[in-house]
């Protein structure tokens, strides 16, 4: 064959320049070593979605007016840019978050530059004084990567002060380390210079609160005068009117009556005191304290940031004031370490025991070494593949080429085994060089072919979209290009390798075979003759195999991917969508003060609702608790799962609170994702508010009693207390006041406003115009404010507007430029199809939408209907590509036919090994059925091609069928368990992460056995019917 | 033949079968958990420890005195029956003056001597009344003349308050009202309402309220603003709770009250109140146990099932 010609001359071209080859590898093992000193190390994938957020902060702005005047043009801004998946965005109180989802494929950059330049747009359509739209952090849901708290031994400093030195000292250092892209500090108050005005003496002094802010402003100033000349030389002219102290603000004169001066402080008390602030820390139960998160620059390396972020705190910690510390309470380092080690583990006890395997079968050491040698050069081998194509060292990219350890040593096995045993039956005429070309090419090509297929069939694992592909394609990625350097390693350096080191054995050539393959040979021997005699039983056992597996396999539980364990401890609570943050705060210190009576539980640290924002979007009724916790063997004997049993025993009588169990990194990537984390949506897209609610309500009724229906929620859109001031037109005008000066006395008296800022040194902090406390908390204080009428008349506010209490919007969420409300459900029992089809009838039929409104379904059923369209053309083509290249290996239709027997033989063993050991069917399963197939298929085709080169060389079918069995049998076996070994210690991993490899391992351990016994035991007895020659 | 090309069919058969339905499940199970919420009880079982944890305050429904204010603008004004202005009957050369601004002096007091120009005899001013120097033109050897030059004298010792009422107030405004002035914050002295204006000021659109006050000791001083408290309701009421105890559910305004089952909403009907407290006209009785304090915990905890929903998580 053609093909048989060139393999001849590559090998004898390898075998001339042997040194070449060598040295080839050597630098392959080299440049390997450096990529993976390169490599960046992650704890896992980052499955966060490709999206720019765009947040802007509105000073005290209802939700309602957050869209109408921020997330709108904002969101019109973003529209029509290039490779854009979908805008979402969510107005709260005070805050518009705009995120623009992009597709996977686009540059982070390029996507920011774009929306940056659209924003530029925004910024002009947004009222002065609404707030400026800013991008968040160059960041991912995985870019939190620490944070930590002031701790402040003395008891001394005020939280204004330990927030001053957090903003100031300990942010603005830690953002020169690189790869820190921010540093969000939260907690404790940031410094303000408060003006307290006292209503009555403005009515004394006949002043408004307005002229007290343009005072501030117009008496606060540096400017430059360029310069003079004074004999020949230049004098810069500068004039300084900066306030920089308190007595400045309070000797501002406010006017002056008849030569009088009137200062501000007579009219107003001046002092520090705290910005209004949507979020706190509280720590152990006790108090507030002031923290930080550092957020990792996208595309960094998390553990070289990490660590220069640590040695930077160390320094840090030496110029704080004495007594306060800088202490950390996550650490993603922890969970990255905890990931490598368990892969690495993995890895390293991987290699041991396929070694052991190999110096067992083959007898000797040299042999052993040469196929050994593969583990080394395949894996870095992939190390340059992953730093080329950018993928980072984490759990699951690691964790492929733990999987792959078995299967790298697959294909010089054959070939060094098949050396082995051409060496040591050598007759005197060859040299050693020949011996091992004649040996290398006859199993060469079915090696080859093997070893390509395994990489094939992970090609449908390329084509998963979404959390999953971005999960498992890293883990496809390096089993393939792991693959690609064993074959590599198989087709030059075994053969290579050999020739150095293997002995042709010359004298003692009638040396025995090693005693366990003796002992196996014995055993084999009369089976597999009984096998190829009665075929009909070879069939039985087939069939029955199957059929067990597919009794079996419905009873097994599925779920999408098992529950990654990272070792922290987050308790999510939720509060009523009404309450303070005061009352927030105590609850939760409430919360605190039973989490940590709780045995294992060192210490808790909360953040309620929001900080600088950047990371965290939570209104004031959310928290997070993380729990910090003993070193794990302090536990006692309990698991991550026992402790939030103890922790949800201990919360569940708390009133009027949510208790969810959480990580954090699930919990950021879940918020980026946003999607319903229900598996059905239906969304109700329109205008009004109210219809929204009321027609969402309705469907959430017909969806209910759908058979099938579970968990029917409705959004929470509305619920949050408002004090609606509608101002009366036909009232200001008999005043002649304009709207706009009662909008602006509200809120400068209100909510207060800022009156520019006093630099301390670079140190800024706003100086904030309000009125004192009593004269705005209550409604009847604010129905008593006075506004000036422009003649000089002083009208209570509750003359000129009405006041009321209602209930507002909590959030107003949209996607697409539309309004949305989302009724999420899960669908039990029944295959989502038809309960799609049921519900939609149904809710044409009885529900009476106005116009203007659209109702779509969405959710996780969507991406699961997508991905399984796609596997369902990708796996047939992967399927006929295999049949393809076994037709061209064996050129036979009835060989490759009996090959691909295999498979589904392969599937039982997976199945029944998940059902054994109680794990359900999950993307990583499914991920090792996969895996499954490439490796089931090797075997065969080495025994299939010998079989048929004896029956070329004239055997009888029948005898070629038996002593093919019986020579092959090492090599089958050998592969098999070099294959399972590997695996195992995955399966029994009990690190952080082992349980998304588990289920993968589990399958493909189980899957080899009974593929290996098809091999051993069905192969050889239907070779017969499966054999082109007849007898 | 025909036996092997059944073969791949089967197997994509079995694949598909393996692969689709795989996918089909995983839904099935993934949101089992999140279920024991979503239907809310209306009665609530709080533990004694519980109710202190969360500072929950249980109070006994009582009666009480309600006082309904309205709070007004004033100002500090001289009584004109008790302002004199002393001038100079004939024009002339002021000789000698004897007060001084601030000076306090009694009806008859020498105050100033003036040459008249006419007659160049010399005459006495004398004030007309008891009472303190508000204001004087007066300087030796300046020729004093009648608008001009004046000594003006104030009785102090009763001054009046004027309270601007504002349109949508006046109605509520009455004479004999009773009125607490206080300045800056504090409450300083107690009075009625003695006149009210039959006409508003063209300018403020204010009618003014009035009440006099004794000001033996001088701490009210003229032109001084104030506060102006005026009570325009007071009554006993049977059943009256501090405002903290209302809550608002679904838009209705309840209290939670205890019986022997637990806490329970009960929707009420409000009748009069003031800044702290207000009168229960229905749903509850005098003797009940209600929470007085707190209550924003029940309400939540009934409201539990339906925030779990939304952002996050």
């Amino acid at each position: 064959m053609d093909t048989d010609i060139k393999m001849k001359k590559l090998i004898q071209f390898i075998l001339k320049n042997r040194l070449l080859a060598l040295a080839g590898s050597l630098l392959v093992l080299g440049a390997g070593y450096s990529s993976y000193k390169q490599l960046p190390i992650d704890a896992f994938p980052d499955v966060s979605p490709n999206l720019v957020q765009v947040f802007t902060t509105t000073e005290g702005l209802a939700p309602e007016e957050v869209e109408k005047y921020v997330t709108y043009p904002i969101e019109v801004a973003m529209n029509g840019l290039p490779n854009i998946e979908k805008i979402r965005s969510l107005s709260n109180f005070g805050l518009s978050v705009v995120n623009i989802y992009f597709e996977d494929e686009t540059d982070i950059y390029f996507a920011r530059q774009m929306v940056n330049e659209r924003i530029q747009q925004a910024r002009e359509k947004i009222p002065n004084g609404f707030g400026e739209p800013v991008m968040g952090p160059i960041s991912t849901g995985m870019g939190l990567i620490l944070f930590y708290y002031l701790d402040d031994e003395t008891g001394k400093y005020s939280l204004e002060e330990l927030r001053t030195i957090q903003d100031w000292l300990v942010k603005f250092h830690l953002q020169t380390v690189p790869g820190v892209t921010e540093v969000l500090g939260i907690g404790g108050y940031e410094k303000q210079y408060h003006v307290i005005v006292d209503p009555f003496a403005l009515l004394r002094f006949d002043i408004t609160i307005q002229d007290i802010i343009e005072k501030i402003k117009t008496n606060n100033l540096n400017v430059g005068a360029q310069f003079i000349e004074k004999n020949s030389e230049e004098f810069i002219v500068r004039s300084v009117g900066l306030a920089s102290e308190i007595e400045d603000v309070k000797n501002i004169i406010l006017k002056s009556e008849s030569g009088i001066p009137i200062f501000l402080n007579q009219v107003a008390d001046v002092e520090i005191g705290g910005a209004i602030r949507r979020g706190i820390q509280t720590h152990n139960g006790m108090r507030e304290v002031v923290s930080g998160m550092v957020v990792k620059l996208f595309g960094s390396n998390s553990s070289t940031v990490i660590g220069q972020v640590e040695t930077k705190m160390e320094e840090i910690n030496g110029m704080l004031p004495d007594g306060i510390k800088i202490i950390p309470y996550y650490e993603q380092k922890t969970l990255v370490e905890a990931c490598v080690k368990t892969v690495s583990d993995a890895l390293l006890q991987g290699i041991i025991l396929v070694m052991i395997i190999l110096f067992l079968f083959m007898g000797s050491f040299r042999p052993s070494i040469v196929v050994a040698a593969s583990i080394p050069f395949s894996v870095l081998f992939a190390m340059i593949g992953m730093n080329l194509f950018g993928i980072s060292a984490n759990l699951m990219s690691l964790g492929g080429l733990a999987i792959a350890i078995g299967m790298m040593v697959d294909g010089s096995i054959v070939i060094i085994e098949n050396i082995d045993r051409v060496l040591k039956e050598k007759s005197n005429d060859e040299s050693k060089i020949q011996l091992i070309s004649k040996a290398f090419l006859e199993v060469i090509q079915p090696v080859t072919f093997a070893i390509i297929i395994i990489i094939i069939v992970f090609l449908p694992l390329f084509t998963l979209q979404g959390v999953e592909g971005k999960t498992f394609r890293p883990l496809a990625y390096t089993i393939a290009i792991a693959m690609f350097g064993s074959l590599i390693y198989a087709m030059i350096l075994s053969p290579v390798l050999s020739s150095f080191i293997l002995k042709d054995s010359t004298n003692n050539g009638e040396k025995k075979d090693l005693w366990i393959l003796r002992i196996m040979n014995r055993i084999y021997e009369p089976v597999i003759t009984y096998f190829v005699e009665n075929r009909k039983m070879a069939v039985w056992l087939a069939g029955s195999l199957i059929v067990v597996g597919m009794a079996i396999f419905p009873k097994l539980g599925s779920e999408f991917t098992p529950k990654l364990n990272e070792g922290t401890i987050v308790v999510r609570l939720s509060m009523a969508p009404s309450i303070s943050l005061n009352e927030s705060k105590n609850t939760t210190l409430i919360v605190e003060r039973r989490l940590i009576k709780i045995p294992g539980i060192t210490g808790v640290v909360t953040r309620i609702g929001r900080g600088e924002i950047g990371a965290h979007t939570d209104p004031v009724n959310n928290a997070e608790i993380y729990v910090l916790l003993k070193p794990k063997d302090e536990w006692g004997n309990n698991s991550q799962a026992d402790m939030e049993m103890l922790i949800r025993e201990e919360l569940e009588n708390v009133p009027g609170v949510l208790v969810n169990i959480t990580q954090p990194i699930a919990m950021s990537v879940d918020e980026l994702l946003e999607g319903i984390r229900a598996e059905l949506a239906v969304k109700l897209f329109g205008d009004d508010l109210e219809i929204l609610k009321e027609k969402a309500d309705e469907i959430a009724d017909v969806i209910r009693k759908i058979p099938g229906a579970d968990d029917v929620q409705v959004d929470q859109i509305t619920g949050t207390p408002q004090l609606l001031i509608t101002i009366n037109r036909n009232a200001i005008a008999r005043y002649g006041i304009n709207i706009s000066d009662v909008q602006e006395v509200i809120r400068a008296s209100v909510g207060g406003e800022t009156a520019g800022q006093i630099f301390e040194g670079i140190r800024r902090f706003d100086i904030l115009v309000r009125l004192a406390p009593n004269f705005r908390n209550t409604s009847d204080a604010i129905a008593n404010i006075l506004i000036q009428s422009p003649d000089g008349v002083d009208v209570p506010l509750s003359e000129l507007a009405h006041i009321e209490e209602l209930v507002g919007p909590r959030q107003i969420t949209r996607e697409n430029n539309q309004r949305f409300i989302t009724v999420q459900c899960n669908v039990t029992g029944r295959d989502i199809g038809s309960f799609v089809e049921e519900g939609q009838g149904a809710i044409d039929n009885s529900i009476i939408l106005p116009a203007g409104y659209l109702v779509k379904w969405g959710g996780q059923f969507r991406l699961q209907q997508e991905a399984n369209k796609r596997l369902a053309v990708v796996i047939p083509i992967t399927l006929i590509v295999i049949f393809l290249l076994l037709f061209y290996n064996f050129n036979s239709l009835k060989n490759s036919l009996l090959i691909l027997l295999n498979i589904p033989l392969a599937l039982v063993g997976g199945v029944v090994g998940l059902w054994l050991t109680g794990q359900n069917l999950s993307v990583p399963a499914s991920v090792g059925f996969i895996a499954l197939f490439g490796i089931a298929l090797g075997n065969g085709m080495v025994l299939l091609t010998y079989m048929n080169q004896l029956v070329k060389d004239g055997v009888s079918i029948k005898t070629a069928s038996i002593t093919g069995a019986l020579l092959r049998l090492r090599p089958v076996l050998l592969t098999a368990l070099t294959t399972a070994l590997g695996l195992l210690p995955l399966l029994y991993a009990s690190g952080t992460g082992s349980e998304v490899q588990r289920p993968l391992a589990t399958v493909v351990v189980g899957g080899l056995i009974t593929s290996t016994i098809l091999t051993l035991l069905v192969i050889p007895a239907l070779y017969k019917w499966f054999s082109d020659k007849k007898n | 033949m025909k036996k092997t090309t059944l073969i791949p069919i089967f197997l994509t058969a079995i694949l598909t079968f393996f692969f689709t339905r795989q996918y089909f499940m995983q839904g099935e199970e993934m949101h089992a958990e999140k279920h024991e919420e979503g239907e809310h009880e209306s009665i609530m079982i709080f533990s004694q420890e519980l109710l202190n944890e969360f500072g929950i305050v249980v109070e006994t429904v009582s009666g009480g005195v309600l006082e309904q204010t309205i709070e007004l603008p004033g100002e500090i004004q001289i009584d004109p029956d008790r302002l004199a202005h002393i001038t100079p009957r004939f024009v002339g050369v002021v000789k000698e003056v004897f007060k001084q601004m601030g000076e306090s002096v009694k009806k008859g007091d020498r105050l100033a001597i003036i040459e008249s120009n006419e007659s160049l005899t010399t005459y006495e001013l004398h004030s007309s009344m008891d009472g303190v120097i508000i204001d004087m033109h007066f300087t030796k050897g300046e020729t004093a003349q009648r608008p001009d030059h004046f000594f003006a004298v104030a009785d102090l010792s009763e001054v009046w308050v004027n309270l601007s009422v504002y349109q949508k107030f006046i109605s509520q405004i009455s004479l004999g009202q009773s009125v607490s002035i206080s300045v800056n914050s504090a409450i300083a002295q107690t009075g009625n309402i003695s006149y009210v204006s039959p006409t508003l000021d063209k300018h403020t659109r204010t009618a003014t309220a009035r009440i006099v006050l004794k000001n033996s000791d001088g701490k009210f001083r003229p032109g001084q603003f104030i506060t102006g408290n005026v009570v325009i309701n007071q009554g006993e009421y049977s059943v009256l709770i501090p405002k903290t105890a209302l809550e608002t559910v679904n838009g209705k305004t309840v209290v939670f009250v205890k019986n022997q089952n637990g806490f329970e909403p009960v929707t009420v009907k409000i009748g009069k109140e003031n800044h702290n407290s207000v009168e229960i006209i229905s749903g509850l009785e005098a003797g009940q146990k209600y929470v007085s304090k707190g209550g924003f915990v029940l309400k939540a905890q009934m409201a539990k099932g339906s925030f779990g929903g939304g952002h996050g998580h």
